[in-house]
């Protein structure tokens, strides 16, 4: 088999991983909070022949040749590069304006009630009505936002509600027609700010989350992430009705998309000639 | 038997060697740091070819005389002799990650023996303790979960002192004659070896050369007349010439082909000698 083939097919298969990784990013080229993920080629591995035992001439290499069996993907990195700010004008609409910070979401998992702590910069919050006349800060999703201290924001009396403000170190207030005040240590935001933010599991959308084997792995929790609780708070950056639009270059994106396009077509190539060659040797009788 | 007949064959495997060594160039197309492979294809050592022949010298006796007179040389036929990564600077572009780095070289040193610039790279540790340093060109780092700079394949970034380099985040600054700075404090060097005759560096996959006896390649900021730059968020592109590597494999597979005219060229010469030449 004329190895042209399998350098090719094995390059065409990591390339089209690469389409749809710049595929996604496009698609979500107005999702709010969304991140851009970017992949990068690595060669694959490389085979030796030691073609040529019985000649002694001068050469400039160590002996034998060496040619290697295509590319692959390296790996797929986040890119974490603050996303321009939108001005909407709407009370719990907040972005960040400070990179690697994130709200901590609590996300469901399974039926039985259990919450899992996602990550996420989206910052379009509402206020999702309960039962007993009191709402609970969610996000797009109906996921609850939660506080510092990892527990689901309660508003009571929703429907008393003038309006609602977000400052710029996460403290949430609710302001009541008759001129009342809610805030304090519950209504404060939680912040998690990633120390390293490629170590940490894109979960779906805008969410990132610790991976479920971290401790196997032998990693604690405090080397890839720091809650801003405390003192710390003063470092969060947050802006009150604005939402951080994604990160997606879209003509970064689109060059990305016809270089890839066309490397492609390269190899597509290369399989066509091995194609041909495996016919001249048919072709030989 | 015709000697050619071998010959094309061994010209037709040179020339598939060929169009697979230019694939893999044309796959590389997007791996940064990857140095194109090019590739000499050398004649087999010369044969000396004599006529052999005899005189009768009419004597009583009958005496016979032998004589070989030299023809002149012949080689049966070419194969591929070498690979040689071309380790010329490839092209910058930006990528907006803190992890990456891109080497550039300003002046390096030419090698009076090949002619040739020397390199430098950087270094990473093997895997497996005591397994010495591999390099590669390749600036594509991450950071690992307790925060050392490694890279895709986990191999450890080393500093000039040989040691890993230990950051607290993805936060930190890399000066352009590689000092890590991290919260404004000089935390490492990021280590760059120099290859004077980066010939002798064999290439392992995934992107990785190694020495050729292992031994462990010189600093590069000690070295006279080296003289480069490192630029953080940017990396080095690949430096195959993708129209170029076309071209060579059009040409290769065209090589090929008329290799295999001979051949059949050959085949019928053959054939003509079974069945005509004995016809009755």
């Amino acid at each position: 088999m004329i190895r042209t083939m399998i350098t090719a097919t094995n390059t065409m298969g990591q390339l089209q991983e690469h389409l749809a990784t710049i595929g996604n990013n496009l698609a979500n080229v107005s999702t709010h909070g969304y991140k851009a993920r970017e992949s990068r080629f690595n060669e694959l591995l490389y085979q030796q022949f030691n073609n040529d035992k019985l000649d002694r001439a001068q050469r400039q290499t160590p002996v034998g040749i060496r040619y290697g069996v295509g590319a692959r993907i390296a790996q797929t990195q986040t890119k974490e590069k603050q996303g321009s700010l939108q001005s909407t004008g709407r009370d719990l609409d907040v972005s960040f304006t400070k990179e690697r910070q994130y709200f901590n979401i609590l996300m469901p998992q399974g039926d039985n009630g259990a919450t899992r702590t996602v990550y996420s910069r989206q910052g379009n919050f509402y206020i999702s009505p309960l039962e007993n006349g009191s709402g609970m800060l969610v996000n797009a999703d109906g996921y609850p936002v939660a506080n510092a201290a990892g527990q689901s924001i309660l508003v009571p009396n929703v429907d008393q509600v003038k309006d609602f403000t977000i400052d710029n170190n996460g403290q949430f207030r609710v302001n009541y027609a008759n001129g009342n005040e809610l805030a304090g240590a519950n209504f404060a935001l939680g912040v998690t700010e990633f120390k390293k933010p490629q170590f940490l599991e894109h979960v779906s959308g805008t969410y990132f989350g610790l991976p479920a084997n971290m401790a196997q792995l032998g990693y604690a929790e405090n080397e890839i992430l720091t809650p801003l609780n405390g003192a710390n708070r003063g470092q969060i950056g947050l802006q009150n009705r604005a939402l951080e639009m994604s990160n997606v270059d879209m003509s970064k994106e689109m060059t990305d998309m016809i270089e890839t396009q066309r490397s492609y077509q390269f190899n597509a190539r290369a399989v066509t000639m091995g194609d041909q060659m495996l016919g001249l040797i048919n072709g030989i009788r | 038997m015709f000697k050619g007949f071998y010959t094309v064959a061994t010209g037709m495997i040179a020339q598939q060697r060929r169009t697979e060594l230019l694939t893999n160039n044309l796959s590389n197309v997007n791996t940064p740091g990857f140095k194109t492979d090019q590739s000499t294809i050398r004649s087999f050592p010369d044969m000396l070819l004599s006529e052999i022949g005899g005189a009768r010298i009419p004597t009583q006796e009958g005496l016979n005389l032998h004589y070989a007179r030299p023809i002149g040389t012949l080689n049966t036929g070419v194969y591929m002799q070498e690979t040689i990564p071309n380790h010329e600077q490839g092209q910058v572009f930006e990528t907006n990650m803190p992890t990456d780095i891109a080497l550039m070289d300003t002046t390096m040193p030419v090698n009076q023996q090949t002619g040739q610039a020397g390199t430098i790279l950087f270094r990473l540790q093997n895997a497996g303790a005591g397994q010495g340093e591999t390099y590669t060109r390749n600036g594509n780092f991450t950071l690992d979960g307790h925060g050392y700079l490694v890279n895709p394949q986990g191999l450890y970034v080393l500093s000039e002192q040989g040691q890993r380099i230990q950051l607290q985040s993805d936060d930190f600054q890399i000066s352009q004659d590689g000092f890590v700075y991290e919260n404004n404090q000089q935390i490492s060097r990021i280590g760059i070896s120099y290859s004077a005759n980066p010939d002798l560096l064999i290439k392992q996959g995934d992107g990785l050369f190694r020495t050729n006896n292992n031994q462990a390649l010189p600093s590069a900021y000690t070295q006279n007349g080296v003289a480069f730059t490192m630029q953080q968020s940017y990396l080095e592109r690949s430096n195959v010439d993708s129209g170029r590597a076309m071209t060579d494999l059009m040409t290769a597979y065209r090589a090929f082909e008329a290799n295999q005219k001979i051949l059949q060229a050959y085949d019928r010469s053959m054939e003509k000698a079974v069945n005509e030449i004995g016809k009755v």
